[in-house]
Protein backbone atom coordinates (compact mmCIF):
# COMPACT_ATOMS: atom_id res chain seq x y z
CA UNK A 1 0.00 0.00 0.00
CA UNK A 2 1.75 3.65 -1.18
CA UNK A 3 1.29 6.13 1.35
CA UNK A 4 -1.05 8.49 -1.07
CA UNK A 5 -3.43 4.73 -0.98
CA UNK A 6 -3.21 4.84 2.72
CA UNK A 7 -4.13 8.68 3.11
CA UNK A 8 -7.58 7.45 1.48
CA UNK A 9 -8.53 5.17 2.88
CA UNK A 10 -8.23 1.36 3.45
CA UNK A 11 -6.30 -0.02 0.50
CA UNK A 12 -7.41 -2.29 -2.23
CA UNK A 13 -4.79 -5.11 -1.67
CA UNK A 14 -6.73 -5.62 1.82
CA UNK A 15 -10.26 -4.88 1.21
CA UNK A 16 -10.04 -7.75 -1.64
CA UNK A 17 -8.37 -10.11 1.23
CA UNK A 18 -11.76 -8.99 3.39
CA UNK A 19 -14.25 -9.43 0.47
CA UNK A 20 -12.51 -13.01 -0.56
CA UNK A 21 -12.62 -14.56 2.79
CA UNK A 22 -16.13 -12.86 3.57
CA UNK A 23 -17.59 -14.76 0.39
CA UNK A 24 -15.28 -18.41 0.97
CA UNK A 25 -16.57 -18.11 4.32
CA UNK A 26 -20.18 -18.39 3.23
CA UNK A 27 -19.63 -20.53 0.80
CA UNK A 28 -18.27 -23.06 3.32
CA UNK A 29 -22.17 -23.28 4.10
CA UNK A 30 -22.62 -26.75 2.27
CA UNK A 31 -20.02 -28.29 4.92
CA UNK A 32 -22.17 -27.88 7.67
CA UNK A 33 -25.61 -27.93 6.12
CA UNK A 34 -26.17 -24.50 5.09
CA UNK A 35 -26.50 -23.69 1.67
CA UNK A 36 -25.80 -19.75 2.23
CA UNK A 37 -24.69 -18.55 -1.29
CA UNK A 38 -26.66 -21.11 -3.08
CA UNK A 39 -28.62 -18.63 -5.37
CA UNK A 40 -25.30 -17.63 -7.44
CA UNK A 41 -25.72 -17.06 -11.12
CA UNK A 42 -24.27 -19.52 -13.35
CA UNK A 43 -24.02 -19.52 -17.01
CA UNK A 44 -24.28 -22.91 -18.89
CA UNK A 45 -23.01 -23.10 -22.74
CA UNK A 46 -26.02 -22.40 -24.70
CA UNK A 47 -28.11 -22.76 -28.02
CA UNK A 48 -31.26 -21.85 -26.12
CA UNK A 49 -30.83 -18.79 -24.48
CA UNK A 50 -34.00 -18.76 -21.79
CA UNK A 51 -31.36 -21.78 -20.34
CA UNK A 52 -28.18 -20.33 -20.39
CA UNK A 53 -28.94 -18.89 -16.39
CA UNK A 54 -29.50 -20.54 -13.20
CA UNK A 55 -28.95 -20.57 -9.95
CA UNK A 56 -25.46 -22.87 -8.67
CA UNK A 57 -27.16 -24.61 -6.31
CA UNK A 58 -30.25 -27.33 -6.84
CA UNK A 59 -31.31 -25.68 -3.43
CA UNK A 60 -32.41 -22.84 -4.96
CA UNK A 61 -34.39 -23.99 -7.96
CA UNK A 62 -37.30 -22.58 -7.55
CA UNK A 63 -35.32 -19.33 -8.92
CA UNK A 64 -35.69 -18.56 -12.13
CA UNK A 65 -32.11 -17.83 -13.90
CA UNK A 66 -32.64 -14.06 -14.21
CA UNK A 67 -33.69 -14.09 -10.84
CA UNK A 68 -30.83 -15.16 -9.48
CA UNK A 69 -28.30 -12.98 -11.67
CA UNK A 70 -30.71 -10.32 -10.25
CA UNK A 71 -30.11 -11.36 -6.67
CA UNK A 72 -26.11 -11.76 -7.56
CA UNK A 73 -26.14 -8.58 -9.15
CA UNK A 74 -27.80 -6.69 -5.80
CA UNK A 75 -25.68 -9.24 -3.15
CA UNK A 76 -22.41 -7.59 -5.22
CA UNK A 77 -23.30 -4.46 -5.18
CA UNK A 78 -23.85 -4.38 -1.93
CA UNK A 79 -21.05 -5.54 -1.26
CA UNK A 80 -18.66 -3.96 -3.26
CA UNK A 81 -20.32 -0.32 -2.39
CA UNK A 82 -19.66 -1.64 1.18
CA UNK A 83 -16.46 -1.60 -0.07
CA UNK A 84 -16.01 1.25 -2.36
CA UNK A 85 -16.81 3.33 0.55
CA UNK A 86 -13.70 1.86 2.76
CA UNK A 87 -11.61 3.15 -0.40
CA UNK A 88 -13.30 6.66 -0.12
CA UNK A 89 -13.83 5.93 -3.62
CA UNK A 90 -17.13 8.64 -4.63
CA UNK A 91 -19.81 5.87 -3.76
CA UNK A 92 -22.59 7.19 -6.27
CA UNK A 93 -20.15 6.99 -9.47
CA UNK A 94 -18.88 3.68 -8.19
CA UNK A 95 -22.87 2.61 -7.64
CA UNK A 96 -23.65 3.85 -11.49
CA UNK A 97 -20.24 2.32 -12.75
CA UNK A 98 -20.15 -0.79 -10.54
CA UNK A 99 -23.77 -1.20 -12.54
CA UNK A 100 -22.54 -0.86 -16.17
CA UNK A 101 -19.11 -2.92 -15.78
CA UNK A 102 -21.37 -5.68 -14.11
CA UNK A 103 -24.04 -5.95 -16.56
CA UNK A 104 -21.60 -5.76 -19.49
CA UNK A 105 -19.42 -7.96 -18.46
CA UNK A 106 -22.06 -10.51 -18.00
CA UNK A 107 -23.69 -10.56 -20.97
CA UNK A 108 -20.59 -10.52 -22.66
CA UNK A 109 -19.90 -13.35 -20.31
CA UNK A 110 -23.64 -15.22 -21.97
CA UNK A 111 -22.70 -14.32 -25.33
CA UNK A 112 -19.52 -16.37 -24.90
CA UNK A 113 -21.17 -18.72 -23.42
CA UNK A 114 -23.22 -19.96 -27.12
CA UNK A 115 -22.47 -23.11 -28.16
CA UNK A 116 -21.35 -22.11 -31.52
CA UNK A 117 -18.72 -20.31 -29.37
CA UNK A 118 -17.98 -22.22 -26.43
CA UNK A 119 -19.56 -25.78 -27.14
CA UNK A 120 -16.34 -28.53 -27.42
CA UNK A 121 -16.10 -31.25 -29.69
CA UNK A 122 -17.30 -34.14 -27.42
CA UNK A 123 -20.73 -31.73 -26.72
CA UNK A 124 -21.71 -30.55 -30.51
CA UNK A 125 -24.45 -33.64 -30.51
CA UNK A 126 -25.51 -32.88 -27.38
CA UNK A 127 -26.50 -29.59 -28.53
CA UNK A 128 -27.73 -30.13 -32.20
CA UNK A 129 -24.58 -28.31 -33.96
CA UNK A 130 -22.30 -29.36 -36.94
CA UNK A 131 -19.36 -27.02 -35.68
CA UNK A 132 -18.27 -24.80 -32.58
CA UNK A 133 -14.86 -22.53 -32.23
CA UNK A 134 -14.54 -24.84 -29.04
CA UNK A 135 -13.64 -21.92 -27.33
CA UNK A 136 -15.55 -23.31 -23.48
CA UNK A 137 -17.56 -21.00 -21.43
CA UNK A 138 -14.26 -18.97 -20.57
CA UNK A 139 -14.61 -17.32 -24.30
CA UNK A 140 -17.23 -14.88 -22.60
CA UNK A 141 -14.02 -13.54 -20.81
CA UNK A 142 -12.34 -12.92 -24.16
CA UNK A 143 -15.43 -11.37 -25.70
CA UNK A 144 -15.70 -8.88 -22.41
CA UNK A 145 -12.08 -8.03 -22.77
CA UNK A 146 -12.42 -6.82 -26.54
CA UNK A 147 -16.24 -5.45 -25.21
CA UNK A 148 -13.61 -3.25 -22.72
CA UNK A 149 -11.25 -2.49 -25.56
CA UNK A 150 -14.04 -1.37 -27.71
CA UNK A 151 -15.32 1.25 -24.69
CA UNK A 152 -12.06 2.28 -23.53
CA UNK A 153 -10.96 3.50 -27.34
CA UNK A 154 -13.64 4.42 -28.77
CA UNK A 155 -16.13 5.57 -26.17
CA UNK A 156 -13.93 8.01 -23.45
CA UNK A 157 -17.36 9.41 -21.97
CA UNK A 158 -18.70 6.01 -21.07
CA UNK A 159 -14.88 5.03 -19.84
CA UNK A 160 -15.18 8.55 -17.70
CA UNK A 161 -18.43 7.77 -16.01
CA UNK A 162 -17.54 4.14 -15.02
CA UNK A 163 -13.85 5.70 -14.30
CA UNK A 164 -15.03 4.89 -10.32
CA UNK A 165 -15.72 1.26 -10.96
CA UNK A 166 -12.76 0.05 -12.80
CA UNK A 167 -10.79 -1.44 -10.87
CA UNK A 168 -9.37 -4.77 -12.36
CA UNK A 169 -6.43 -4.87 -9.51
CA UNK A 170 -9.48 -5.26 -6.73
CA UNK A 171 -11.51 -7.90 -8.91
CA UNK A 172 -8.93 -9.91 -10.06
CA UNK A 173 -7.26 -10.31 -6.23
CA UNK A 174 -10.67 -10.75 -5.20
CA UNK A 175 -10.73 -13.31 -7.67
CA UNK A 176 -7.46 -14.72 -6.35
CA UNK A 177 -8.82 -15.07 -2.67
CA UNK A 178 -11.50 -17.25 -4.02
CA UNK A 179 -9.13 -19.22 -6.37
CA UNK A 180 -7.48 -20.43 -3.21
CA UNK A 181 -9.86 -22.46 -1.95
CA UNK A 182 -10.71 -24.23 -5.29
CA UNK A 183 -7.27 -24.99 -6.12
CA UNK A 184 -6.82 -26.30 -2.56
CA UNK A 185 -9.81 -28.92 -2.97
CA UNK A 186 -7.99 -29.45 -6.59
CA UNK A 187 -4.65 -29.84 -4.85
CA UNK A 188 -5.63 -32.47 -1.86
CA UNK A 189 -6.75 -34.68 -4.07
CA UNK A 190 -3.24 -34.80 -5.77
CA UNK A 191 -1.12 -33.15 -3.01
CA UNK A 192 2.37 -34.80 -4.60
CA UNK A 193 1.79 -33.30 -7.43
CA UNK A 194 0.68 -30.01 -6.23
CA UNK A 195 3.63 -29.72 -3.79
CA UNK A 196 5.99 -30.34 -7.03
CA UNK A 197 4.15 -27.64 -8.89
CA UNK A 198 4.30 -25.39 -6.00
CA UNK A 199 7.89 -26.10 -5.52
CA UNK A 200 8.74 -25.62 -9.30
CA UNK A 201 6.85 -22.52 -9.18
CA UNK A 202 8.91 -20.83 -6.37
CA UNK A 203 12.04 -21.97 -8.33
CA UNK A 204 10.64 -20.60 -11.84
CA UNK A 205 10.49 -17.27 -10.54
CA UNK A 206 13.91 -16.81 -8.95
CA UNK A 207 15.05 -17.37 -12.25
CA UNK A 208 12.68 -15.05 -13.70
CA UNK A 209 13.98 -12.38 -11.40
CA UNK A 210 17.71 -12.98 -11.59
CA UNK A 211 17.89 -13.12 -15.80
CA UNK A 212 14.92 -10.90 -16.46
CA UNK A 213 15.39 -7.79 -14.60
CA UNK A 214 19.10 -7.87 -15.53
CA UNK A 215 18.78 -7.96 -19.15
CA UNK A 216 15.99 -5.37 -19.33
CA UNK A 217 17.62 -2.63 -17.34
CA UNK A 218 21.22 -3.28 -19.40
CA UNK A 219 18.96 -3.03 -23.12
CA UNK A 220 16.89 0.05 -21.50
CA UNK A 221 20.39 1.68 -20.03
CA UNK A 222 23.07 0.77 -22.54
CA UNK A 223 20.79 0.38 -25.67
CA UNK A 224 18.06 2.61 -25.45
CA UNK A 225 19.90 4.99 -22.70
CA UNK A 226 17.76 6.04 -20.25
CA UNK A 227 18.19 7.24 -16.84
CA UNK A 228 18.50 4.68 -13.84
CA UNK A 229 14.91 6.68 -12.79
CA UNK A 230 13.15 5.28 -15.86
CA UNK A 231 14.78 2.07 -16.56
CA UNK A 232 14.76 0.50 -12.84
CA UNK A 233 11.32 0.92 -12.56
CA UNK A 234 11.11 -0.08 -16.30
CA UNK A 235 13.21 -3.00 -15.53
CA UNK A 236 11.27 -4.23 -12.92
CA UNK A 237 7.45 -3.40 -15.05
CA UNK A 238 8.31 -5.71 -17.62
CA UNK A 239 10.22 -7.99 -15.88
CA UNK A 240 8.25 -8.83 -13.05
CA UNK A 241 4.67 -8.59 -12.21
CA UNK A 242 3.43 -5.06 -13.96
CA UNK A 243 2.28 -2.36 -12.46
CA UNK A 244 3.12 -3.46 -8.91
CA UNK A 245 6.74 -3.68 -9.51
CA UNK A 246 7.16 -0.44 -11.92
CA UNK A 247 5.12 1.01 -8.19
CA UNK A 248 7.36 -0.73 -5.65
CA UNK A 249 10.68 -0.13 -7.47
CA UNK A 250 10.03 4.09 -8.01
CA UNK A 251 9.22 4.02 -4.50
CA UNK A 252 12.74 2.13 -3.94
CA UNK A 253 14.55 4.46 -5.78
CA UNK A 254 13.18 7.17 -4.77
CA UNK A 255 11.90 8.32 -8.72
CA UNK A 256 8.95 10.57 -9.47
CA UNK A 257 5.56 9.63 -8.95
CA UNK A 258 5.01 10.58 -12.78
CA UNK A 259 7.61 7.39 -13.55
CA UNK A 260 5.45 4.69 -12.35
CA UNK A 261 2.11 5.69 -13.88
CA UNK A 262 3.68 5.79 -17.12
CA UNK A 263 5.37 2.81 -16.70
CA UNK A 264 2.06 1.47 -15.54
CA UNK A 265 0.02 2.55 -18.43
CA UNK A 266 2.37 0.59 -20.74
CA UNK A 267 2.03 -2.50 -18.64
CA UNK A 268 -1.19 -2.60 -18.52
CA UNK A 269 -1.62 -2.18 -22.52
CA UNK A 270 1.28 -4.48 -23.17
CA UNK A 271 -0.17 -7.40 -20.76
CA UNK A 272 -3.93 -6.75 -22.88
CA UNK A 273 -1.96 -7.67 -26.37
CA UNK A 274 -0.16 -10.69 -24.44
CA UNK A 275 -3.74 -11.70 -23.21
CA UNK A 276 -4.94 -11.62 -26.71
CA UNK A 277 -2.02 -13.45 -28.18
CA UNK A 278 -0.06 -15.65 -25.60
CA UNK A 279 -3.31 -18.55 -24.68
CA UNK A 280 -3.87 -19.23 -28.37
CA UNK A 281 0.12 -19.38 -29.08
CA UNK A 282 -0.12 -22.04 -25.67
CA UNK A 283 -2.99 -24.18 -27.38
CA UNK A 284 -1.58 -24.57 -30.87
CA UNK A 285 2.09 -25.22 -29.88
CA UNK A 286 1.76 -26.77 -26.45
CA UNK A 287 -0.91 -28.56 -26.17
CA UNK A 288 0.56 -31.81 -25.14
CA UNK A 289 2.15 -29.73 -22.00
CA UNK A 290 -0.52 -28.02 -20.21
CA UNK A 291 1.57 -27.17 -17.48
CA UNK A 292 4.43 -25.94 -19.48
CA UNK A 293 2.04 -24.14 -20.96
CA UNK A 294 0.31 -22.57 -17.15
CA UNK A 295 3.67 -21.26 -16.20
CA UNK A 296 4.53 -19.80 -18.70
CA UNK A 297 1.29 -17.72 -18.22
CA UNK A 298 2.47 -16.52 -14.94
CA UNK A 299 6.22 -16.22 -16.17
CA UNK A 300 5.57 -13.88 -19.31
CA UNK A 301 1.92 -12.15 -19.09
CA UNK A 302 2.83 -9.17 -16.53
CA UNK A 303 -0.27 -7.36 -14.15
CA UNK A 304 -1.77 -10.01 -11.54
CA UNK A 305 -5.39 -9.52 -13.42
CA UNK A 306 -3.93 -10.15 -17.18
CA UNK A 307 -1.76 -13.13 -15.87
CA UNK A 308 -4.42 -15.47 -14.19
CA UNK A 309 -6.97 -14.40 -16.91
CA UNK A 310 -4.71 -15.87 -19.32
CA UNK A 311 -3.88 -18.76 -17.00
CA UNK A 312 -7.88 -19.25 -16.52
CA UNK A 313 -8.04 -18.98 -20.91
CA UNK A 314 -4.93 -21.58 -21.57
CA UNK A 315 -6.74 -23.81 -19.16
CA UNK A 316 -9.60 -24.07 -20.92
CA UNK A 317 -8.18 -23.94 -24.53
CA UNK A 318 -5.67 -26.46 -23.59
CA UNK A 319 -8.30 -28.60 -22.47
CA UNK A 320 -10.63 -28.07 -25.08
CA UNK A 321 -7.76 -29.06 -27.86
CA UNK A 322 -6.27 -32.07 -25.88
CA UNK A 323 -9.91 -33.45 -26.08
CA UNK A 324 -10.04 -32.98 -29.64
CA UNK A 325 -6.40 -33.92 -31.04
CA UNK A 326 -5.64 -36.72 -27.98
CA UNK A 327 -9.45 -37.69 -26.46
CA UNK A 328 -7.74 -36.62 -23.25
CA UNK A 329 -9.40 -34.96 -20.84
CA UNK A 330 -7.58 -32.88 -18.03
CA UNK A 331 -9.22 -32.09 -14.92
CA UNK A 332 -9.93 -28.49 -14.82
CA UNK A 333 -7.76 -25.77 -12.82
CA UNK A 334 -4.28 -27.11 -12.99
CA UNK A 335 -3.14 -24.96 -15.59
CA UNK A 336 -4.62 -21.72 -14.05
CA UNK A 337 -3.31 -23.16 -10.59
CA UNK A 338 0.04 -23.61 -12.26
CA UNK A 339 -0.20 -19.90 -13.52
CA UNK A 340 -1.47 -18.81 -10.10
CA UNK A 341 1.14 -20.26 -7.93
CA UNK A 342 3.87 -18.56 -10.08
CA UNK A 343 2.36 -15.55 -9.87
CA UNK A 344 1.86 -15.13 -6.30
CA UNK A 345 5.14 -16.11 -5.56
CA UNK A 346 6.24 -13.63 -8.00
CA UNK A 347 4.25 -10.92 -6.01
CA UNK A 348 5.45 -12.14 -2.75
CA UNK A 349 9.04 -11.37 -4.20
CA UNK A 350 8.31 -8.20 -5.42
CA UNK A 351 8.74 -6.64 -1.59
CA UNK A 352 12.17 -8.57 -1.40
CA UNK A 353 13.45 -7.01 -4.60
CA UNK A 354 12.46 -3.55 -4.25
CA UNK A 355 14.38 -4.09 -0.83
CA UNK A 356 17.72 -5.06 -2.22
CA UNK A 357 17.04 -2.55 -5.04
CA UNK A 358 16.62 -0.14 -2.41
CA UNK A 359 19.85 -0.86 -0.44
CA UNK A 360 21.74 -0.48 -4.07
CA UNK A 361 19.94 2.23 -4.60
CA UNK A 362 20.90 4.32 -1.22
CA UNK A 363 23.91 2.61 -0.49
CA UNK A 364 26.10 3.01 -3.98
CA UNK A 365 24.37 4.55 -6.63
CA UNK A 366 22.31 7.29 -4.81
CA UNK A 367 24.07 7.58 -1.29
CA UNK A 368 21.72 10.22 0.15
CA UNK A 369 22.94 11.27 3.99
CA UNK A 370 21.16 10.05 6.68
CA UNK A 371 18.73 7.47 4.59
CA UNK A 372 18.72 3.69 4.50
CA UNK A 373 16.55 0.76 3.42
CA UNK A 374 15.19 -0.96 6.03
CA UNK A 375 12.56 -4.21 6.52
CA UNK A 376 9.61 -2.49 6.53
CA UNK A 377 10.11 -2.10 3.27
CA UNK A 378 9.55 -5.49 2.49
CA UNK A 379 5.87 -5.97 4.39
CA UNK A 380 4.64 -2.46 2.87
CA UNK A 381 5.44 -4.22 -0.62
CA UNK A 382 4.16 -7.45 0.54
CA UNK A 383 1.20 -8.04 -1.54
CA UNK A 384 -1.93 -8.47 1.31
CA UNK A 385 -4.07 -10.52 -1.14
CA UNK A 386 -1.43 -13.29 -1.19
CA UNK A 387 -2.50 -13.75 2.30
CA UNK A 388 -5.96 -14.39 1.30
CA UNK A 389 -4.96 -16.87 -1.14
CA UNK A 390 -3.07 -18.94 0.89
CA UNK A 391 -5.42 -18.92 3.72
CA UNK A 392 -8.30 -20.51 1.73
CA UNK A 393 -5.62 -22.56 -0.07
CA UNK A 394 -4.60 -23.80 3.17
CA UNK A 395 -7.96 -23.87 4.71
CA UNK A 396 -9.73 -26.33 1.94
CA UNK A 397 -6.51 -28.32 1.29
CA UNK A 398 -6.19 -29.27 5.11
CA UNK A 399 -10.11 -30.43 5.32
CA UNK A 400 -9.80 -32.22 2.24
CA UNK A 401 -6.69 -33.85 3.67
CA UNK A 402 -7.90 -34.30 6.86
CA UNK A 403 -11.72 -35.24 5.96
CA UNK A 404 -11.80 -37.00 3.14
CA UNK A 405 -15.18 -37.70 3.83
CA UNK A 406 -16.46 -33.56 3.32
CA UNK A 407 -14.58 -33.98 0.23
CA UNK A 408 -17.92 -33.56 -2.16
CA UNK A 409 -19.17 -31.42 0.19
CA UNK A 410 -15.57 -29.06 -0.15
CA UNK A 411 -15.81 -29.23 -3.56
CA UNK A 412 -19.71 -27.86 -4.00
CA UNK A 413 -18.89 -25.51 -1.28
CA UNK A 414 -15.72 -24.27 -3.74
CA UNK A 415 -18.20 -24.81 -6.80
CA UNK A 416 -20.25 -22.03 -5.44
CA UNK A 417 -17.22 -19.56 -4.51
CA UNK A 418 -16.12 -20.40 -8.29
CA UNK A 419 -19.54 -19.02 -9.33
CA UNK A 420 -18.25 -15.49 -7.30
CA UNK A 421 -14.47 -15.75 -8.85
CA UNK A 422 -16.19 -15.82 -12.45
CA UNK A 423 -18.16 -13.19 -12.17
CA UNK A 424 -14.88 -11.23 -10.34
CA UNK A 425 -12.62 -12.53 -13.34
CA UNK A 426 -15.08 -11.67 -16.09
CA UNK A 427 -15.50 -8.06 -14.66
CA UNK A 428 -11.42 -7.71 -14.66
CA UNK A 429 -10.96 -9.18 -18.37
CA UNK A 430 -13.84 -6.16 -18.93
CA UNK A 431 -12.21 -3.29 -16.98
CA UNK A 432 -8.40 -4.34 -18.14
CA UNK A 433 -9.97 -3.78 -21.69
CA UNK A 434 -11.12 -0.04 -20.81
CA UNK A 435 -8.48 0.93 -18.87
CA UNK A 436 -6.26 -0.36 -22.23
CA UNK A 437 -6.27 3.17 -24.45
CA UNK A 438 -3.71 2.79 -26.87
CA UNK A 439 -4.02 6.08 -28.72
CA UNK A 440 -3.06 7.76 -25.47
CA UNK A 441 -0.17 5.55 -25.26
CA UNK A 442 1.02 7.09 -28.37
CA UNK A 443 -0.28 10.62 -27.74
CA UNK A 444 2.06 10.22 -23.99
CA UNK A 445 5.18 10.38 -26.51
CA UNK A 446 5.97 7.20 -24.71
CA UNK A 447 7.01 5.73 -28.30
CA UNK A 448 10.69 5.00 -26.95
CA UNK A 449 9.86 3.12 -23.50
CA UNK A 450 7.39 1.30 -25.52
CA UNK A 451 10.02 0.22 -27.94
CA UNK A 452 11.96 -1.04 -25.14
CA UNK A 453 8.76 -2.71 -23.80
CA UNK A 454 8.31 -4.18 -27.29
CA UNK A 455 11.61 -5.49 -27.60
CA UNK A 456 12.12 -7.13 -24.35
CA UNK A 457 9.12 -8.75 -24.13
CA UNK A 458 8.52 -10.10 -27.19
CA UNK A 459 12.32 -10.57 -28.17
CA UNK A 460 13.44 -11.93 -24.60
CA UNK A 461 11.06 -12.15 -21.89
CA UNK A 462 8.03 -14.33 -23.54
CA UNK A 463 10.71 -16.74 -25.00
CA UNK A 464 13.09 -16.67 -21.57
CA UNK A 465 10.22 -17.57 -19.68
CA UNK A 466 8.68 -20.36 -21.85
CA UNK A 467 12.33 -22.19 -21.81
CA UNK A 468 12.15 -21.53 -18.00
CA UNK A 469 8.43 -22.84 -17.81
CA UNK A 470 9.60 -25.60 -20.42
CA UNK A 471 12.51 -26.78 -18.20
CA UNK A 472 10.65 -26.85 -14.87
CA UNK A 473 7.55 -28.29 -16.00
CA UNK A 474 7.60 -30.32 -18.95
CA UNK A 475 6.67 -33.89 -18.59
CA UNK A 476 4.01 -32.74 -15.88
CA UNK A 477 0.50 -33.40 -16.71
CA UNK A 478 -2.58 -32.69 -15.00
CA UNK A 479 -4.92 -35.43 -13.72
CA UNK A 480 -6.94 -37.01 -16.41
CA UNK A 481 -10.55 -36.86 -15.81
CA UNK A 482 -12.14 -40.79 -15.63
CA UNK A 483 -14.39 -41.75 -18.25
CA UNK B 1 3.78 21.25 -22.72
CA UNK B 2 4.39 18.72 -20.17
CA UNK B 3 4.29 15.53 -22.24
CA UNK B 4 6.70 17.46 -24.41
CA UNK B 5 8.92 17.86 -21.69
CA UNK B 6 8.54 13.87 -21.13
CA UNK B 7 9.61 12.42 -24.83
CA UNK B 8 12.60 15.00 -24.45
CA UNK B 9 14.08 13.54 -21.38
CA UNK B 10 13.29 10.00 -22.57
CA UNK B 11 15.51 10.97 -25.61
CA UNK B 12 18.57 12.62 -23.41
CA UNK B 13 21.59 10.23 -22.40
CA UNK B 14 23.67 11.74 -19.80
CA UNK B 15 24.27 8.62 -16.85
CA UNK B 16 26.93 6.71 -18.18
CA UNK B 17 26.60 2.46 -16.66
CA UNK B 18 28.13 3.07 -12.99
CA UNK B 19 30.77 0.20 -11.73
CA UNK B 20 27.91 -0.40 -9.42
CA UNK B 21 25.08 -1.40 -12.33
CA UNK B 22 27.37 -3.41 -14.26
CA UNK B 23 27.99 -5.43 -11.11
CA UNK B 24 24.10 -5.88 -10.56
CA UNK B 25 23.67 -6.86 -13.88
CA UNK B 26 26.93 -9.07 -13.66
CA UNK B 27 25.90 -11.07 -10.59
CA UNK B 28 22.35 -11.19 -11.01
CA UNK B 29 22.68 -13.14 -14.31
CA UNK B 30 25.48 -15.25 -13.01
CA UNK B 31 23.36 -16.26 -10.41
CA UNK B 32 20.45 -16.44 -12.26
CA UNK B 33 22.08 -19.35 -14.48
CA UNK B 34 24.05 -21.21 -11.29
CA UNK B 35 21.03 -20.93 -9.92
CA UNK B 36 18.56 -22.72 -12.90
CA UNK B 37 21.27 -25.83 -12.42
CA UNK B 38 21.00 -26.04 -8.98
CA UNK B 39 17.08 -25.72 -8.63
CA UNK B 40 16.60 -27.68 -11.56
CA UNK B 41 18.52 -30.63 -10.37
CA UNK B 42 16.38 -30.03 -6.24
CA UNK B 43 13.39 -30.19 -8.45
CA UNK B 44 13.80 -33.20 -10.51
CA UNK B 45 15.40 -35.15 -7.27
CA UNK B 46 13.30 -34.07 -4.49
CA UNK B 47 9.90 -32.77 -5.88
CA UNK B 48 9.59 -35.33 -9.26
CA UNK B 49 6.44 -34.88 -10.76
Amino acid sequence: MTTAQAAKGVSEDWLSVWIGLAIFVLCLGPLVGADVLGWGVTTAVWTDPSKALAPVSKAYGGLSGVGSLIVTYVVLLVLLTGGATLLRARVGKFIGGFTVVFWASYLCWIIGSWAYIAATSDRLKAFGISWSLSLTAEAGFLVALIAGLAVGNLFPRVTAAIKEATRPEWYIKTAIVLLGGFLGITAAERLGLATSVMFRGLCAIIEAYLIYWAVVYFVARKWFGLSREWAAPLASGISICGVSAAIATAGAIKARPIVPIMISSLVVVFSCVELLILPFLAQTFLYTEPMVAGGWMGLAVKTDGAAVASGAITDSLIRAKALTMQGVSYQEGWIVGTTTTVKVFIDMFIGVWAFILAVIWTTAIERRPGERANRRQIWERFPKFVIGYVVTFLIVLCIGVSAPGLTSKAKAAMGEANVFRGIFFVMTFFTIGVMSNFRKLWDEGLGKLAGIYLLCLFGFIIWVGLLVSWLFFHGIKPPVMPG
Amino acid sequence: MAEQRLADELKRNEEPLLPVEKKLIGWSLIAGVILLGVLIWISYTFFPA
